[in-house]
């Protein structure tokens, strides 16, 4: 299996159409990442909304739950400065 | 409050989760049948329905005034839930939200029937349908069944209304109107649903409404004994009954009784059914068939937590809950003992 990957990936990079820039790997990495982070921060942000709608106490718990995806991108970041 | 964009589920079910916390408990019961109407209001006031025991405290007392703010109180949650919900989301919970003004409907034609004033009509009505507050006056000032329908001439409504009509005006009884009305939602409830897998439970909730509404209405006709068609009083969409099958065991309650038992439902309502055959008492399956629907109703919130069913499993526990303080006023005033009220209680 895994030689099977290794043929297909020289015969890719044969080719010439992979990614093979680090700099680019890496910047992609970071934006998918971001990407990934934003969509989940829309569900928990309309439902954190919805929760605070209806009893204030909870903006305090709701903002830190909306963040926390915003952590994956922190560590998509860490991969910028091994590369 | 639009069927446009995409859904927010999210946002509604973090809502609704909220307002479901603070329902009434086994606790707030337990209290709640051991007090009299004056205190029942009293309680109600410092709970969810302060604003609607205040607003209509000064018009109505007693018993009255907690079944009208527990109406209010209903028709103002439902409409809120549908203000927040958009898209597909809102088609699916409008759905089940028209029963509300099938009620209306049916409400409006038989006040107008027997003449009731326009303010006796009114504090009857549930506003937490689609209809809105114009339409809703309008219908309160139409002076003949004729005129109400014209009102509701381009709704869904309109076209059965117009048809039972002339059956109306010939035998002068109102059950082909209400029967149209009826008819008219539950072909709407059923049709079109989605094919993902929380709207699949959705839908089999529904169509367990359906079946349950089928088996009481079979199980009164079967034990009246009264020379009505059964297929007339049948609603499409269930799985348990056919026209013909509904017909035919009408006729017969210890084999419909029987038909039940063996089916999917068998296990739910079994102790029920044997309640009936003893006591041959209905009220026993009536609740039965509700604590069913409930227990499913509260199953089906956990499984998507983020779809529709959990505003359903909602909207379910809410409509409990006005019934069940609706029971313990009623049964207050006609002065039933607190466990005789207790039984009268569906609570999960």
């Amino acid at each position: 299996m895994l030689e099977a990957t290794n043929e297909l990936g020289n015969v890719a990079l044969q080719a010439g159409g992979t990614l093979t820039d680090a700099n680019a790997a890496a910047a992609l990495a970071v934006g998918l990442a971001a990407l990934g982070a934003g969509y989940a921060e829309r569900g928990i942000g309309s439902a954190a909304v919805g929760a605070m709608a209806e009893d204030d106490d909870l903006f305090v718990n709701g903002l830190i739950l909306t963040v926390l995806p915003e952590t994956i991108v922190i560590l998509a970041l860490v991969v910028v400065f091994i590369v | 409050m639009s069927a446009v964009g995409s859904s927010n589920p999210e946002y509604v079910v973090a809502r609704v989760r909220a307002r479901r916390g603070s329902l009434y408990g086994d606790e707030e019961y337990r209290k709640l049948t051991r007090m009299g109407p004056a205190e029942i209001a009293r309680f109600m006031e410092e709970s969810s329905y302060g604003e609607e025991i205040n607003a209509l405290g000064s018009r109505h007392g007693g018993v009255d005034l907690i079944e009208y703010a527990l109406n209010r109180n209903l028709a103002e949650q439902f409409d809120d839930i549908l203000d927040w919900s958009e898209g597909e989301l809102y088609d699916l919970i409008a759905r089940y939200l028209r029963k509300f003004d099938a009620w209306n409907v049916k409400t409006v034609i038989r006040g107008v029937y027997t003449g009731a004033d326009q303010s006796a009509i009114e504090v009857d009505l549930i506003r937490a349908g689609e209809f809105d507050d114009r339409r809703i006056r309008r219908l309160l000032e139409a002076d003949s069944i004729d005129a109400v329908i014209e009102v509701l001439e381009d709704t869904i409504y309109g076209e059965p209304l117009r048809e039972a009509y002339a059956e109306y005006e010939e035998t002068g009884v109102l059950v082909p109107l209400e029967n149209a009305v009826d008819r008219a939602f539950y072909e709407r409830l059923l049709s079109g649903l989605g094919n993902d897998e929380p709207t699949r439970q959705y839908e089999a909730f529904l169509r367990a409404e359906v079946d349950f509404r089928n088996a009481i209405n079979a199980l009164r006709l079967a034990r009246s004994g009264a020379d009505i068609d059964p297929a007339a009083y049948f609603i499409e969409g269930g799985e348990l009954f056919t026209r013909g099958s509904l017909a035919r065991l009408a006729r017969n309650l210890d084999e419909l009784v029987e038909y039940i038992a063996d089916s999917q439902y068998g296990e739910e309502l079994g102790p029920a059914l044997r309640e009936l055959e003893e006591a041959d008492s209905l009220i026993a399956f009536e609740h039965a068939t509700d604590a069913a629907l409930l227990a499913y109703g509260d199953r089906l919130g956990t499984i998507h937590p983020v779809s529709v069913t959990p505003i359903i499993s909602y909207i379910l526990a809410k409509e409990r809950e006005v019934e069940n303080i609706r029971a313990i006023a009623r049964g207050k005033e006609a002065g039933l003992s607190a466990e005789e009220i207790e039984s009268e209680l569906v609570i999960t």
